[in-house]
């Protein structure tokens, strides 16, 4: 029972990260919660340092010895937190660069292999031409 | 280039050897192969494979060694990515510029160092043709030809088994870099995976769609060349890693 508060809190901030993760709110209101975690994390840090004693007090509370234990434990919380920001950030910025570069990559392949191939692709290209010709030809035929 | 108005043609419509005099029967075939610093092999195998089938596109995916230059005196069509993007990126840009070639109907991958055959091609081509299935796989593991070093097989046949979508298919291997698709099927296909952890990804889409799926056995050439650049076994544990992130953040 010793630990009861800073397990609820542990594993309470820990499931809400797994949230975060699975089930990704609008951009914009995910983008004003992490503004107001920020602010929060600033007022409750400058507290934190005017009054060191009253983070020892809240650590007795949750069941933790010492006040920088419990900074310590809120940190790999914030940890956590950010790694996965930053894993989504970057799988969508790797998104972007594949769509980019994919875009790019046909553009400039088929300006170049029509120029090298030319003949080649175009002689390619006949027979299903010739096949719509035809079946457009007999249908064609067909009316008359 | 001619208008590309093609799509309307009936699906797997046979095309008859008639159509053209000097036309190969596998006009309507595109291989689609990514390469990443294979300039050792890639012409050979490119210019092998032409024998049988006249489409190719070789995705160059920022190669850092000559590769682009010895695909440029193939006659295959060649695609560069600007910067490396990973195999699963390479096939998804082979899939989307030949998706986009006036009369092209089915989509092979296949590997750039060798391991594939075309004779293989022809044959899940011919499953194609008779209109027997979507996606064609090919699997090492249907019949044995002792080819498969055997630490191999245990590790893709576990991966095989684990997996709950190749399972779903009754897979026998779920990494096999050799697949034919129809344009129906490649269609509906976007690789976002960029990495290795693409054939998975591979495989869940066809679980999770209507398309009907069949395996054929292949053989693989595990060649010298092909032994020292294909996966390493400790690279599964990246793809278990990148498949479980994928399913998780899932939206």
């Amino acid at each position: 029972m010793k630990y009861f508060w800073i397990q609820l809190v542990l594993i309470v901030g820990s499931v809400s990260m797994a949230l975060v993760f699975i089930r990704t709110w609008s951009q914009a209101k995910n983008r004003a919660w992490k503004r107001i975690a920020f602010s929060l994390f600033v007022v409750v840090n400058v507290y934190a340092v005017l009054r060191p004693t009253d983070v020892t007090w809240l650590a007795h509370q949750l069941g933790v010895g010492r006040g920088t234990d419990l900074v310590l434990y809120v940190m790999v919380l914030a940890m956590g937190f950010l790694t996965l920001n930053t894993f989504l950030r970057f799988r969508s910025l790797e998104k972007k660069i594949t769509d980019l570069a994919r875009t790019v990559a046909i553009n400039e392949g088929t300006r170049h292999n029509d120029e090298r191939l030319g003949a080649a692709s175009a002689a390619g290209s006949t027979p299903a031409a010739d096949a719509d010709a035809d079946a457009k030809a007999d249908s064609d035929s067909v009316k008359a | 280039m001619p208008a590309q108005d093609v799509t309307p043609i009936t699906e797997h419509s046979y095309v008859p050897l008639s159509a053209g005099a000097t036309v190969s029967q596998y006009d309507d075939v595109w291989l689609v192969i990514p390469a990443y610093n294979e300039g050792q092999v890639i012409a050979e195998v490119v210019e092998g494979a032409r024998k049988t089938f006249p489409n190719i596109v070789v995705v160059d995916d920022g190669s850092t060694d000559d590769s682009a230059a010895h695909i440029a005196t193939t006659g295959a069509h060649l695609v560069r990515h600007p910067v490396n993007l990973g195999q699963g990126a390479a096939l998804q840009t082979g899939l989307k510029y030949a998706i986009a070639q006036p009369g092209s109907r089915y989509f092979a991958t296949f590997d750039a160092d060798g391991q594939h055959q075309t004779k293989d091609v022809e044959t899940m081509v011919g499953v194609l043709r008779r209109d027997e299935a979507d996606v064609v796989l090919g699997s090492r593991f249907i019949e044995q030809n002792g080819q498969v070093p055997w630490i191999k097989q245990v590790v893709l046949r576990t991966a095989a088994a684990v997996s709950p979508t190749a399972r779903k298919l009754k897979l026998t291997d779920a990494h096999n870099g050799l697949r034919v698709l129809s344009r129906k099927a490649a269609e509906q296909l976007n690789i976002t995976m960029n990495g290795m952890a693409h054939a998975s990804e591979l495989v869940g889409f066809l679980a999770g769609s209507d398309l009907r799926v069949t395996e054929v056995p292949v053989d693989i050439l595990y060649t010298e060349y092909s032994r020292s650049k294909g996966q390493s076994l400790i690279n599964g544990v990246n793809i278990i890693f990148d498949i479980s992130l994928r399913e998780r953040g899932r939206r």
